[in-house]
């Protein structure tokens, strides 16, 4: 169980998981441009997931900032990915550049029909964005979705560790 | 054409966030390394690049120093603001720019530090070469191999990609090997228990590449009766944060080791040889985390030292006839003061110490340092710097090279192949385990049927062998037929795709050095083709070209790796165990 933040019948909620081992209708992984899952969580999804995942994202290559594209998830436990090309390495116009990139993320999965969304922390680790600007940018900007005109019902962030959970769920408390 | 070209003094975004982020890493023990050199020289002679290399004066520590200095210089020192041309301070514009600083601060440089311990004006060059990686890291300017080994790190866990269940089946399937040896229930490797006196964390090599110092270590707890256990999570003690600059990384990797032993309550931290693993884990770590550790941590060489010396184990060192000289890990020795206990402790386990010279402090880096084994592009260049290694070796006369770091394991075995030496590496885990005189229990053993699972059979698997070498595909042939297996052999990477594509073999074996299509173009055509890309492949190799398959990750990396030579019990246990992990997932 985690922390979770009721808003009307949606829910977001937090959870220490590996997002790619999540039991979980569709998750975003944090994509580069030419789509390539290579290390962390894109070795994860390439090898549960099986090799039809780059042959798909091959096909829809590259892509610009922000932008998302979404595929099936193979054999694992997710039945979507939404690959999505966030802000990197201290970028200009990180936050600005975040929020769109969640943004479209989401909206791929409403056109998609889906109920069921994660997210990592998105672009904090590896690529450097400050793990309380990511809480901030991402819970702020998933409340306001889902309180809105929205077919998603639940919005789960996985972290990684009690490194990216406290941040997250620091932010989730002052929301709530 | 220039990216980012500088007009009118305009700075790329990357080289203005590099300025930045510089102001923040001035402490006092950089800036006194930053200001201190009087460029006497003295570091020269010290570095191993420059005498491989003597023609090349960019090779030289001093040199190579300047080049950030000259930044520091520029911006926050006043010399370099009233004199800029007499301090030859200049500043950085362009990303070409950070690119050159980035040869010079990864691919020239193994932040070995034995310019540093020989510097009489007390710069530490290492550590200020490590803060600049951090600040090219921190803009996304890196080799290809250190971006992959990062990420792998923050978000898998561990250095090597390595998957939860991945480990966990490897644990297990080394735990029922061991029990099956010792024909004793209690002979397991025990995960996740709570309130043991020993928590045991690794490198992640030693799941994939080399399990056979796991189970060294098992048995060598279990001879000594410790209440020992290995965590589920937080495992990985090494740390790229260490090479790559990044503190956060260096934070988040140690934090998890260290939350793994506070969850299993476990009374000390033991760390299996690795020396950026136990410098970053025992020494940087509590900083990098900003963590009171109110446990103990030690490196395995002190826990077996203590087994022999107080009689909880005991050894023949009869049991270990050849010849043996010890390579101190540039980490052990130089950062953390580590290097006349496991040679106390070889010498009770073996018969034939020669020491090598220089050692302890003055030992020359095995050249596979600071991540240099992930950066492939540099590989020709490090080999080259590997000369003076490969001289010392060799003056020893001995057979076997120890050493307790795996990073100097692979650094060691590759120069030993490059330079023809004829010579093996191994770590004292396993010369310790070889020694053991293994007694029986106080206590029969009852005879209590144990469910041990058989060693996965290899009838009826078929397994393509590829290799150019008809010696040794006939040697591989005869002992995979000989335990059962129907196969099939290539003597190219073309035949071998062919053959994978019509047979479906449940393996394939492959070598990287063939004439015509190389053993990694093979490889990536094998993962990137429908209809083998699931097969398992086991490499089979004596080049260093391995590392570009673990670390430059253009597809998933292979399932298996052996290391040539081999011997037919060392291909049976790799192909079974690829075989083994395929099935089970």
């Amino acid at each position: 169980m985690g922390d979770e933040l009721r808003i009307g019948q949606k829910v977001i909620r937090l959870l220490n998981s590996d997002i790619t081992d999540t039991d979980i209708e569709c998750f975003v992984y944090y994509a580069r441009s030419d789509l390539k899952l290579w290390a962390g969580f894109g070795g994860g999804i390439a090898v549960r997931g099986g090799p039809q995942i780059q042959k798909d994202l091959d096909a829809l290559a590259p892509i610009g900032p922000c932008e998302a594209v979404i595929t099936d998830a193979g054999e694992l436990k997710a039945k979507y990915i939404i690959h999505a090309n966030g802000p990197k390495f201290q970028e200009e116009d990180a936050e600005n550049k975040l929020k769109a990139t969640i943004l479209n993320s989401l909206k791929l999965a409403d056109e998609k029909g889906i109920k069921q969304v994660a997210l990592p922390a998105m672009g904090t680790g590896f690529y450097g964005i400050p793990l309380d600007t990511s809480a901030d940018v991402c819970l702020n900007t998933v409340k306001d979705y889902l309180q809105n005109d929205t077919g998603i019902e639940e919005i789960v962030f996985c972290a990684i560790d009690s490194r990216e959970y406290i941040p997250f769920k620091t932010q989730l408390d002052k929301m709530g | 054409m220039v990216k980012n070209m500088a007009k009118n003094n305009q700075r790329s975004h990357k080289a203005q966030v590099v300025l930045e982020r510089f102001e923040k890493k001035l402490n006092r023990q950089i800036v006194g390394s930053l200001v201190a050199c009087v460029h006497c020289g003295n570091c020269t002679d010290c570095c191993h690049y420059v005498l491989a290399n003597p023609g090349d004066t960019s090779f030289a520590p001093a040199y190579k120093a300047d080049q950030i200095r000259k930044i520091f210089k520029r911006h926050f020192d006043w010399t370099g603001r009233v004199f800029p041309w007499w301090v030859k301070a200049r500043s950085v514009y362009t990303d070409e720019d950070l690119e050159t600083l980035q040869d010079i601060v990864f691919g020239k440089c193994t932040n070995c530090r034995r310019c540093s311990v020989n510097c009489p004006m007390g710069v530490d060059y290492a550590t200020f070469n490590r803060m600049a990686r951090g600040l090219l890291v921190s803009v996304g300017i890196m080799p290809e191999g250190v971006a992959v080994v990062s990420k792998d790190q923050w978000e898998i866990g561990n250095q090597m990609g390595v998957l939860k269940e991945d480990y966990i089946e490897t644990l297990e399937w080394l735990s029922e090997e061991l029990e099956m040896e010792m024909n004793d229930p209690e002979a397991v490797i025990p995960i996740d228990k709570e309130d043991a006196d020993i928590i045991y964390t690794i490198n992640p090599r030693e799941i994939k590449y080399d399990p056979r110092t796991i189970s060294d270590a098992a048995r060598i707890f279990y001879q000594a009766r410790e209440n020992w256990t290995m965590p589920s999570e937080g495992w990985d003690m090494t740390n790229f944060g260490l090479f790559s600059g990044d503190d956060d990384l260096g934070g988040a990797v140690a934090r998890r080791v260290y939350e793994a032993t506070r969850k299993l309550r476990a009374k000390k931290l033991v760390m299996s040889e690795c020396g950026h693993g136990y410098r970053s884990t025992r020494c940087e770590g509590p900083n990098w985390a900003k963590d009171d550790i109110e446990f103990e941590m030690e490196s395995s060489v002190i826990t077996m030292l203590d087994y022999v010396k107080s009689g909880r184990i005991k050894v023949d060192k009869s049991k270990n006839d050849s010849s043996y000289t010890f390579h101190d890990s540039c980490n052990n020795a130089r950062s953390c003061g580590l290097f006349e206990e496991p040679r106390e402790l070889l010498q009770i386990v073996v018969g034939d110490f020669r020491e090598m010279y220089p050692n302890r402090c003055e030992n020359y880096c095995c050249t596979g340092g600071g991540g240099a084994m992930s950066m492939s592009e540099y590989s020709a260049r490090r080999l080259k710097s590997a000369q003076i290694k490969a001289e010392q070796l060799k003056a020893t006369g001995a057979k076997y090279v120890v050493t307790s770091c795996h990073n100097c394991v692979d650094g060691l075995t590759d120069l030993i192949k490059h330079y023809k030496l004829d010579m093996k590496v191994t770590q004292l885990v396993n010369l310790v385990a070889n020694a053991l005189v293994e007694e029986r229990r106080g206590v029969p053993v009852p005879e209590v049927p144990v469910e041990v699972k058989p060693a996965i059979s290899l009838s009826g698997k078929k397994i393509l062998v590829t290799d150019d070498e008809p010696d040794f595909l006939t040697f591989l042939t005869a002992v995979l037929e000989d335990n059962g297996a129907s196969v099939l052999t290539a003597t190219s990477g073309d035949e071998a795709i062919k053959l994978a594509r019509v047979e479906k073999p449940d393996l394939i074996t492959l070598d990287l050095h063939m004439p015509g299509k190389s053993g990694i173009e093979t490889f990536e055509i094998l993962r990137k083709n429908d209809d083998t890309s699931s097969i398992p492949v086991c490499v089979i190799t004596g080049k260093p070209e391995m590392r570009k398959l673990i670390y430059d990750r253009a597809v998933i990396p292979p399932e298996g790796y052996v290391d040539k030579p081999v011997d037919e019990e060392g291909i049976l246990v790799n192909v079974r165990k690829t075989l083994e992990v395929v099935h089970k997932s």
